[in-house]
């Protein structure tokens, strides 16, 4: 800890001495009694004072939430002597706010007698916090010397993202070799009834279909479509944003992203995640809860970082872009490398949907009303509409998704068909 | 609570050059420390405070420059102690910014008030017969070069106890007071 003089004792010397110099030039001794008063308050510093063991603890209610929701942060403080105030400030990272108590706290300390606050934390966008430090002002008894120190705790807070539930999702084009949700236009074990053919030696009995037997004459058994599930990549644009946080196009694109991971991973699909930005991080495919966790994690660190480098896919392992999967591209369309990215994958027979976070009415809301900036956003309306055109006339299904409407509504426009069926190989 | 209190005490620092030479000249010179200390206080401003109470305490010496007559012992120590209370209450109101208050602080505070005050006091009874005795022992040409040494020598110690204290730091430096004060919004 560090000692000071707190400037309370610079306003008492500054009010003594001058009472003590107008008592010189007024040749009056009240002054000097003036002055009595500030110069027995300082005489305190005059005596050594050793550091109090001044001890701050504190405990944070989650170390996992989603955004929006609040932590409760409860500091305690003890100390081997008294302290008259101990000035305590607890830790509150960039872009929380205090949704309840006070984060500051003036205690007084006895020894043997802890004595705490507690306050709320809320989070209203995504991120990786460190609640871990915690300032704190031990003052003596005359108010005159203060210790400062700061208490190092690490605690790491995830705030992950808030996923929505949907109805409707990308279907993949290619189903894998795991049983899942999807019907498979191969035919073989499974429920969803698929063709009826003549039945064959080796046939089950339990397979026969009877009503068509007995109309056609002969033996029929009915054929079923497998169920697969299928490996999607959410591939996400951090190479630009535009807003304010927590609205940017990238939390949007994240939130959207945290969606469809949560759909996919709930129908047993192996879910992975590109971020493709200035720097390239990713997830490997895989299923199950665990992955939700890796999933919302990386999308919670997601951020942009600047670079005039464009980043060549190549460097991402091929078992994170298994073949055959789903890549999901999440972006604004803000910047061109993102958009020959996609194309490089849609190129390398990659089933690939485009989910168009629009950030034309993100930008009017920042900027602000003014007859300018309609017409900018008009006009840039209209850019994206021809960009997005252009991404479906190079075969990419374009979802154009307007954050303020529900990201369904965006989805409902992929418009797959079921497979047509194919005989099993 | 604590405004309340050092506004009580911007107040008696304010009615006490009145009570002496009660004119509107002195009314209203009192009025810019009365604004700037209740300004300071009301916004938990440490500085316009500090200069509100040398303010005070120059139009005090006017006063009693003016009126002359006897010393008003105990008036000048109320006026010593009034400009403590208020100095102190501006800076606890400073250090309780939106802060949670603990149990306790502000009782603290007011029972160290009193015991300078009692400190004061003993201090005012044990100088006055001090001085009476020096007084007499002393040559009165003397006495203003041995006031002004006097007065100079004081604030010097007082201000080597200042500078001697601020240096006493431990061995080990802490990153927080090497960035500056770690408590933002104290003014």
């Amino acid at each position: 800890m560090t000692a000071r003089v707190t400037p309370l004792a610079l306003g008492l010397l500054a009010a003594a001495g001058w009472a003590a110099a107008l008592a010189v030039l007024s040749a009056r001794v009240e002054l000097v009694l003036v002055g009595l008063g500030p110069l027995l308050a300082l005489g305190a510093l005059a005596r050594r004072a050793p550091a109090p063991a001044v001890r701050v603890e504190h405990a944070v209610s989650a170390d996992r939430i989603l955004e929006g929701e609040h932590v409760t942060v409860t500091v305690t403080a003890t100390a081997d002597r008294p302290v008259a105030l101990l000035e305590v400030l607890g830790p509150l990272p960039a872009g929380a706010v205090v949704a309840a108590g006070r984060r500051r706290a003036a205690l007084r300390l006895r020894p043997g007698h802890p004595a705490g606050f507690t306050y709320e934390v809320a989070f209203p966008g995504r991120g990786v916090h460190d609640l871990g430090t915690i300032v704190f002002r031990a003052r003596d008894r005359s108010g005159l010397r203060a210790w400062e120190g700061r208490c190092v705790m690490p605690h790491v807070l995830r705030v992950y993202p808030r996923p929505t539930p949907l109805r409707t999702l990308p279907r993949p084009v290619h189903p894998q070799a795991s049983v899942g949700d999807y019907v498979s236009p191969a035919l073989g074990e499974g429920i969803e009834p698929g063709d009826v053919r003549p039945f064959t030696a080796g046939d089950r009995i339990r397979q026969v279909n009877w009503r068509a037997s007995l109309r056609l004459g002969t033996l029929h058994v009915t054929q079923r479509q497998r169920e697969r599930n299928a490996d999607v990549v959410i591939m996400l644009d951090t190479l630009a944003e535009v807003g304010v946080p927590p609205g940017t196009t990238l939390d949007h694109g994240v939130r959207a992203a945290a969606s469809l991971a949560t759909a996919y991973l709930a129908r047993k699909d192996r879910v992975g995640l590109v971020s493709y930005g200035g720097v390239i991080d990713w997830v490997r495919p895989a299923s199950g809860r665990v992955q939700y966790e890796r999933l919302a994690d990386a999308l919670g660190r997601a951020g942009v970082i600047f670079t005039y480098v464009a980043k060549d896919l190549g460097v991402v392992p091929p078992r994170v872009l298994p073949p055959r999967a789903l890549v999901v591209a999440v972006t604004p369309l803000l910047d061109r490398r993102f958009t020959r990215a996609a194309l490089d994958l849609s190129a390398r027979g990659f089933d690939l949907v485009a989910l168009v976070v629009s950030p034309v009415e993100i930008t009017r809301a920042a900027l602000g009303p003014a007859r300018s900036v309609a017409l900018a956003c008009r006009l840039w309306a209209l850019e994206r509409r021809a960009q997005l055109a252009d991404l479906r006339r190079q075969g990419i299904p374009a979802l154009p998704w307007d954050p303020a409407e529900p990201l369904d509504v965006a989805l409902a426009g992929s418009g797959r068909r079921r497979p047509r069926l194919a005989i099993a190989g | 609570m604590i405004q309340l209190l050092g506004g009580a005490c911007a107040l008696g620092l304010y009615a006490a050059p009145l009570a002496a030479l009660p004119t509107p000249a002195v009314a209203g010179a009192g009025l810019l420390p009365l604004l700037l200390a209740v300004t300071g206080l009301a916004g938990r401003w440490r500085r316009p405070v500090t200069v509100a109470a040398c303010l005070f305490v120059a139009e005090y010496a006017a006063v009693r420059w003016l009126v002359g007559g006897p010393a008003d012992v105990l008036g000048a120590a109320a006026v010593g102690l009034g400009l403590v209370v208020l100095l102190e209450a501006a800076d606890l109101a400073g250090r309780t910014r939106e802060a949670h208050i603990g149990a306790g602080v502000v009782a603290a505070q007011l029972a160290r008030w009193i015991g300078l005050a009692a400190l004061t006091l003993a201090a005012v009874v044990l100088g006055s017969g001090l001085a009476v005795g020096l007084a007499s022992a002393l040559p009165s040409a003397s006495a203003p070069v041995l006031a002004a040494a006097g007065a100079l020598g004081v604030v010097l110690l007082l201000a080597g106890i200042v500078v001697r204290a601020g240096r006493a730091r431990s061995s080990v430096r802490d990153a927080a007071s090497a960035a500056g004060d770690p408590f933002p919004g104290v003014r």
